[in-house]
């Protein structure tokens, strides 16, 4: 079966209306925030979700415009990142210039390995993208973690006036881990 | 128990001084003695009494195997200790039994694991088992599970005295590559400035170069150097892992469990050899779960009075009242858990003028492990019930920060870890507070530790976020310039930011790192208010920073001045609502204030500070701007910051354009000069607001606007 690439601008964007697509593999944390996403007023914010991509060639039509998409990793499954990582070349790279941003849970589990959270630092350096910590435990966490990518959709959509969202993505970045346990401050 | 298990109870001596007594009361200490009797045949029958006396009398080279008396004997005590832990004297038995091997090394093991205290670890016990080692027959595995066992219960031992007296000798099994990250801890645990010696540091400096830069050889290196820093030449790095690990001992659950189900107990019980009287939850240090110990002493009563007057010591927890501090201060005891002195006032009070660094060395070590390990990276993901903890710890610590006026170097370590990980909304405004405290960070590292994290988190965070952050860096550029103002020198030239860290600060790297705040917060703020839309809370939380700026020079002797950027002046200019407007006036004002004492101090002495030209042409550019616009009625002129073309401003069809921002046309203003219209011509029926530009009604449409509460603008513009 052909699978498409998805790219930004090859439909036309709804008045008044965000789309978001939350991409996760293991499919816990991505129903408790579209639930949250969806209770926003100002806008009509849709939700897809998906697994992984790329996505199916079959709702193609029916699928609006995505302006958002965000990589949902779980820290404490290499899985979860992998997955995240072989999705990512089934976006058109036009997604890259602020329309792709990576949002990571259990990254103050001690169970972590360092290198773990380094690694999606660095994919997330590379690509020029925001990565946002979020506590999908808590309620508190869960409609903090909605409100900031509602925040970053908004400009996305292009809904914020004199906002991009090349523009904002250049300000959120993710940069290169600070490397905090050897500051060389003598 | 404690009480009931007695087993040399009225010795010998006790007794034979009772024949000197009178005939009187020798017929109530017969009817003692038989009492004693009573209770002696009672205990006699006690299964666990016999069991004790079994291992302090079996003799050396008992067989193991088959031995039922043995087993049934060890599981009677294994089950008392896990259920209700084991007293003062229970302990020294099997300590005993266990480190002389005198049933080999499978039994010690097992008793090691099983030395839950009720109360407290006698000291001489510890003493007697650290001697034990030295016999060198113990299996390497099984003393350092002794070692183990002596940190975890090290604040449960009811006095130090005598085991920093074999200081030399626990010392000598640094050498022991297995037992020395372990002996180290214990040593930092117990070292006095007088235990420091050169024959040491050589030895730990000798072991340095033959182990590598090891953690716990630095800890221990640097408790040395605060004591004695003539002795210690290395450097020491001002932040370090953190040094000691976590080990995750086999006591650590079974000694939560007994002192929880014994809380009520010890609480009641009055016989304890030390004050402990306010003790209910008595917890250790690796215990905590961020709960702060209660404030107390393990200074024996009785080993008090042997020591000797010259060192003679005083517990914290007797002193009462700052006299009784000051009078004592030269010999105070600090309590083993340091962690209590962050809920004593009187306790902060010591840390804050004794000039001893050993003290809050000892603090920051347990605040950074307290931090780190339960809070940071807490291992659950954080269940409700720990957010709770935590928040309490955070503002207990912050209550301590406030107290003391500064931030301890751990929680600024912390901090730096913690948002870089941070969603933003975890314990907010604790880690906000917390964040405001930091002292000055150096120019060359505040982006990578602060502004890059931050940045982040501003841009994609909601309004409330983005006004919580201004605010927090306000305070954090107040208290930077109150430590100046306070810190500075007399010369003028170099300044120490903190009066306990050795962090010196030339001037100029001190205003390169205020200099670079501002600049941040003004892109911040300029794109900050872009992306919300001018959004008048964040502008008021922004001109409130612009507020302390303004005056750096006046206010807190800051030889600097940094312009608002345009993103921020003309937002203000134009805002919608008057307070605002009225805000930037007074911070214009201050700004002319301070730049005009800057410039007549420049004037008289001759090595006074340069203010930049661009600073100059800045200011009276937006001087400029700001008196045409609201009382010239000459908005659009040529050289001003705003320009656009004649033809676009003719084709907008605005009539007389020039005056659309004056203090009566401008939109926040407008209310009022329809007000005040309808009070100075009631009769008119249409509005005509030029009326109001002429010399007379303009004079006293200021009056009435200064009369609103207007004073930013009234003395922006004095009144000729």
């Amino acid at each position: 079966m052909k699978m498409s690439l998805l790219k930004p601008f090859s439909k036309l964007p709804g008045l008044n209306t965000a789309n978001i697509l939350l991409v996760e593999s293991e499919e816990q944390f991505q129903q408790n925030l579209a639930d949250t996403l969806v209770e926003e007023t100002a806008v009509t914010v849709n939700v897809r979700l998906a697994k992984s991509l790329p996505l199916p060639m079959e709702n193609e039509e029916s699928r609006p415009r995505i302006d958002l998409v965000v990589f949902i990793i779980n820290l404490t499954s290499e899985l979860s990142f992998r997955s995240a990582e072989a999705s990512l070349k089934y976006l058109d790279p036009g997604y890259f210039l602020g329309k792709v941003c990576f949002m990571v849970t259990n990254a103050r589990n001690a169970s972590v390995p360092t290198e773990r959270l380094d690694a999606v630092r660095k994919l997330a350096a590379s690509l020029h993208c925001p990565l946002l910590f979020a506590e999908d435990q808590t309620p508190d966490g869960v409609t903090n973690a909605a409100e900031r990518l509602l925040t970053i959709l908004k400009v996305a959509a292009g809904l914020v006036p004199m906002a991009t969202a090349l523009y904002l993505s250049n300000l959120t970045r993710c940069t290169l881990p600070p490397d905090i346990d050897q500051p060389s401050f003598d | 128990m404690a009480t009931k298990l007695n087993l040399s109870a009225p010795s010998d001596s006790d007794l034979s001084s009772l024949a000197d007594q009178t005939a009187s009361s020798r017929s109530i200490n017969r009817s003692l003695r038989v009492a004693e009797k009573e209770r002696r045949k009672n205990e006699a029958e006690d299964p666990f009494v016999l069991a004790l006396k079994y291992f302090s009398d079996v003799e050396a080279g008992t067989p193991l195997f088959g031995n039922d008396e043995f087993e049934k004997n060890l599981v009677l005590v294994e089950r008392l200790a896990y259920s209700k832990g084991l007293s003062p004297e229970a302990i020294s038995i099997m300590l005993e039994f266990a480190m002389s091997l005198r049933m080999g090394n499978a039994p010690c093991v097992r008793v090691l694991k099983c030395l839950i205290p009720t109360t407290v670890v006698p000291q001489g016990a510890v003493v007697r088992a650290v001697v034990w080692l030295g016999v060198g027959k113990i299996p390497i595995n099984t003393q350092i599970l002794f070692i183990k066992w002596v940190l975890t219960v090290f604040d449960l031992i009811d006095a130090k005295d005598q085991l920093r007296a074999v200081y030399g000798f626990i010392f000598s099994f640094v050498t022991d590559e297995n037992l020395c990250p372990f002996i180290c801890h214990l040593l930092y645990l117990l070292t006095r400035k007088e235990s420091v010696r050169v024959f040491r540091v050589r030895k730990l400096l000798e072991l340095q170069s033959k182990l590598g830069r090891q953690p716990f050889l630095l800890h221990l290196l640097s408790l040395y150097k605060v004591f004695c820093p003539e002795l210690v030449t290395l450097s020491i790095p001002s932040r370090m892992r953190s040094g000691f690990r976590n080990y995750n001992s086999p006591w650590k659950s079974a000694l939560i469990a007994v002192q929880k189900r014994n809380g009520s107990q010890v609480a009641s019980s009055t016989s304890l050899p030390f004050t402990i009287k306010d003790k209910t939850n008595p917890r250790k240090r690796k215990h905590c779960h961020l709960e702060l110990p209660v404030l107390s002493s393990l200074v024996n009563k009785q080993a008090q009075t042997e020591l000797s007057s010259s060192r003679k010591v005083v517990p914290l927890v007797q002193l009462h009242s700052l006299t009784q501090l000051l009078e004592n201060m030269h010999r105070i005891e600090l309590p083993a858990q340091m962690g209590s002195l962050l809920g004593s006032s009187l306790a902060l009070q010591y840390l804050d003028c004794v000039q001893d660094e050993s003290a809050l060395l000892r603090l920051n070590f347990w605040l950074g492990y307290a931090l780190h390990e339960e809070f940071l990276f807490c291992g659950d993901g954080g269940g409700s019930q720990t957010s709770e903890e935590a928040l309490q710890f955070l503002d207990k610590l912050l209550s301590s920060q406030h107290f003391l006026q500064e931030s301890f170097s751990s929680s600024e370590a912390f901090l730096y870890k913690f948002l870089s990980v941070w969603d933003g909304s975890l314990l907010r405004p604790q880690i906000l507070s917390l964040l405001s405290n930091i002292p000055v960070v150096p120019s060359s590292q505040i982006g990578r530790l602060l502004f890059e994290p931050l940045m982040q988190l501003f841009f994609t965070s909601s309004l409330f976020f983005k006004c919580g952050l201004m605010e927090c860096l306000s305070n954090m550029l107040l208290k930077w310039l109150t430590w100046h103002s306070v810190y500075a020198l007399e010369d003028d030239l170099d300044i120490s930011l903190n009066s306990h860290t050795s962090i010196n600060m030339t001037l100029s790297g001190f205003k390169d790192s205020v200099m670079e705040l501002v600049h941040f917060v003004g892109r911040l703020a300029s794109v900050g208010l872009q992306l919300e839309g001018c959004h008048s809370l964040l502008l008021s939380f922004i001109l409130d920073f612009y507020e302390a700026v303004c005056d750096t020079f006046l206010k807190y002797g800051l030889p600097l001045v940094v312009m608002p950027p345009p993103g921020v002046f003309y937002p203000a200019l134009f805002s919608l609502d008057p307070v605002s407007v009225d805000r930037l006036a007074f911070i214009m004002y201050r700004y002319k204030v301070n730049l005009t004492s800057a410039k007549t101090q420049e004037k008289v002495t001759e090595q006074a500070f340069h203010i930049s030209r661009q600073t100059f042409r800045e200011f009276n550019q937006y001087l400029v701007v700001m008196v045409n616009c609201l009382w010239n009625s000459k908005m659009f002129n040529p050289g001003m910051g705003v320009q656009l073309g004649e033809e676009l401003l003719l084709k907008s069809n605005v009539p007389q354009y020039w005056t659309s921002f004056d203090l009566i046309h401008h939109p926040a203003f407008m209310s009022y000069a329809v007000d005040f219209h309808q009070q100075c011509w009631p009769g008119r029926k249409d509005m005509d607001f030029n009326s109001i530009k002429h010399s007379k009604p303009w004079s006293w449409y200021l009056e009435y606007l200064y009369s609103q509460g207007y004073d930013g603008l009234k003395q922006f513009v004095p009144t000729p």
